[in-house]
């Protein structure tokens, strides 16, 4: 279970629902869970070239600076994401990503690395657009991020009708393979 | 002015997370605003999208301008006909709006106009238009500029300025930036019924007998309900109080003295300041607008060194609050003015703590809000 401030970066390529995302993530908090959350996102020339990310801090109490220096989370979903945001990861910071897009990972200290093939669940369940679906599920069940029960009526009430299902089932098939491989924290 | 309860029709009460422009969008429409008209531009295109469809679910009109000339003047015109009328735009259209909001001081119409600053050409953060929103427009008036931090103020001041434009009778400017307008936040909407709205007064005299700039030395004028005879000439030129135009210095100096007045003779009603770990600080942060956010971080990274530090943010930046900031240099060693550009505001800090303690400049033009960290290190390095 993460401890509250849950500061998180999520980084990828422009299409995979990077920002979506942290937006499901921020509203289940708030919403759901009654808690504080401040959502950024790179604007401008510096996320042109196919590079996306999303800040996110998510608190038990209301939250000053919008923007932490350190955090306790990266989910990288690009090798060069990757790359330009794992120094800003703190060294008892998690890092969770798809090993199929991030293929070489530098020397960099974390306290927990966790490989999750969200892309490739993704794309068995018939459209690899789900892929940030499946990394919601597994943030949920392995770190405790949001309630499961939160994440799944967030994500039905901020996707469009026409894939809610598909969605809903990388959500589950996310935290299936948190489960499977006894991925957790604790 | 009569005071009502927000249209619980108009307002989204609960909690949500949402985008700051969106959040002064539901301000605006919980205050009752009716028009809008608006030109895009980044980073304020969110505004006018949820208020075309925000509008016409509460019987409002929306109106995309030709350019932002015409969205001022069109926000004018349905502002003297009685709507509360709204417009916004970003940095580079706000210079275009410069004539329409001198207009608007002198004919004594309440716009609001929210300018969420950009720099860089971009989606990048500024507070560098904090001196244009004061003075951009020619001639003498007096500006009423409010500050939100978070996307809860922006959707809390947005009512604030309505309200402050109707009772005024002045244009309020939201002063807006990138950080928190393209920001998801928690947003309070508390019940209708716990909303207060300022709605402007309206004459009670007859067609004949109405003046329609008679008013009170610092007073504003009631207004006339149009269409109704009440036939009156809205100019920019000098006018006196029958609402003729008149060219006499003397006419033209008690049409300024009041249009100034009504803001200054008024100002402890008008401004509002927030005093965070002040009352044993030795040494203040004065900031406003998204920069208050790391400033009181780094207010409390300096308590943990024995510094005794505290905020004074400002909920508005025009008027000055001038009597605020007095208090708070009266109580410290030093004051430190904290902004997200090249050091302008200030100066006003300087003016008004003169004589009374110093004033040091931490000051910021990257298009980058200040990280906590920077504030403490730009303190520490002063006060070796």
């Amino acid at each position: 279970m993460m401890k509250d401030p849950q500061r998180i970066t999520l980084c990828g390529m422009g299409g995979q629902g990077i920002i979506l995302s942290a937006v499901i993530l921020g509203t289940a908090a708030v919403t759901r869970g009654k808690k504080y959350a401040v959502q950024t996102q790179s604007y401008g020339s510096e996320a042109r070239g196919g590079q996306c990310q999303a800040e996110l801090i998510i608190d038990s109490k209301p939250i000053n600076s919008p923007v932490a220096q350190q955090k306790d989370l990266l989910l990288a979903m690009f090798q060069e994401a990757y790359e330009k945001y794992i120094d800003t990861l703190a060294p008892d910071g998690i890092l969770v990503y798809d090993p199929d897009l991030v293929t070489s990972l530098i020397d960099h200290p974390c306290a927990h690395s966790f490989a999750v093939p969200a892309t490739q669940i993704a794309v068995d369940l018939g459209n690899r657009m789900a892929a940030n679906m499946v990394m919601l599920g597994f943030l949920s069940e392995a770190l405790g991020m949001v309630s499961h029960e939160a994440l799944v009526e967030t994500v039905r009430e901020n996707v469009s009708s026409r894939f809610v299902d598909l969605n809903l089932k990388a959500v589950a098939a996310g935290a299936a393979y948190a489960k499977e491989h006894s991925l957790t924290l604790s | 002015m009569p005071i009502v309860q927000a249209d619980p029709k108009r307002v989204e009460s609960g909690i949500h997370f949402t985008l700051g422009n969106y959040a002064l969008v539901e301000g605006a429409i919980t205050a009752g605003c009716d028009f809008f008209g608006g030109y895009p531009i980044t980073p304020a295109n969110e505004i006018s999208e949820m208020m075309s469809k925000r509008l016409p679910q509460v019987g409002g009109k929306f109106m995309q301008g030709e350019d932002e000339l015409c969205s001022i003047y069109a926000c004018a015109g349905a502002a003297l006909a009685g709507a509360k009328a709204m417009t916004a735009t970003a940095s580079a259209g706000f210079n275009y709006m410069q004539e329409g909001l001198g207009y608007c001081y002198t004919v004594e119409a309440p716009v609001v106009i929210a300018n969420v600053q950009r720099c860089r050409g971009e989606n990048y953060a500024s507070q560098a238009d904090v001196m244009q929103m004061r003075w951009g427009a020619s001639g003498d008036y007096e500006a009423i500029v409010v500050c939100p931090a978070s996307v809860q103020e922006l959707y809390d001041y947005t009512i604030w300025a309505f309200n402050l434009a109707q009772e005024y009778r002045n244009p309020v400017i939201i002063m807006s930036e990138t950080t928190i307008a393209l920001m998801r936040e928690r947003l309070d909407i508390p019940p209708a019924a716990q909303i207060s709205l300022t709605n402007r007064r309206y004459t009670t005299l007859s067609p004949e007998e109405y003046m329609p700039f008679a008013a009170a030395p610092y007073g504003c004028p009631d207004a006339a309900p149009l269409g109704k005879g009440y036939h009156t000439i809205y100019s920019l030129n000098p006018h006196n109080e029958a609402g003729g135009i008149d060219w006499d210095p003397q006419e033209f100096d008690r049409l300024y003295r009041r249009i100034t007045g009504k803001i200054r003779e008024n100002s402890d009603q008008i401004c509002r300041t927030e005093r965070i770990m002040l009352d044993d600080a030795e040494y203040a942060l004065v900031a406003y607008g998204s920069e208050t956010r790391p400033a009181v971080e780094a207010a409390q990274m300096l308590r943990e060194d024995g510094i005794k530090a505290g905020v004074l943010k400002l909920c508005n930046v025009w008027p000055v609050p001038e009597r605020q900031i007095r208090e708070a240099a009266r109580e410290v060693r030093k004051l430190f003015a904290v902004e997200m550009n090249i050091g302008k505001y200030a100066g006003e800090i300087e003016r008004v703590a003169s004589g009374i303690c110093g004033v040091s400049r931490i000051t910021k033009n990257l298009g980058l809000i200040h990280t906590p960290t920077e504030i403490y290190q730009a303190v520490k390095e002063d006060l070796k």
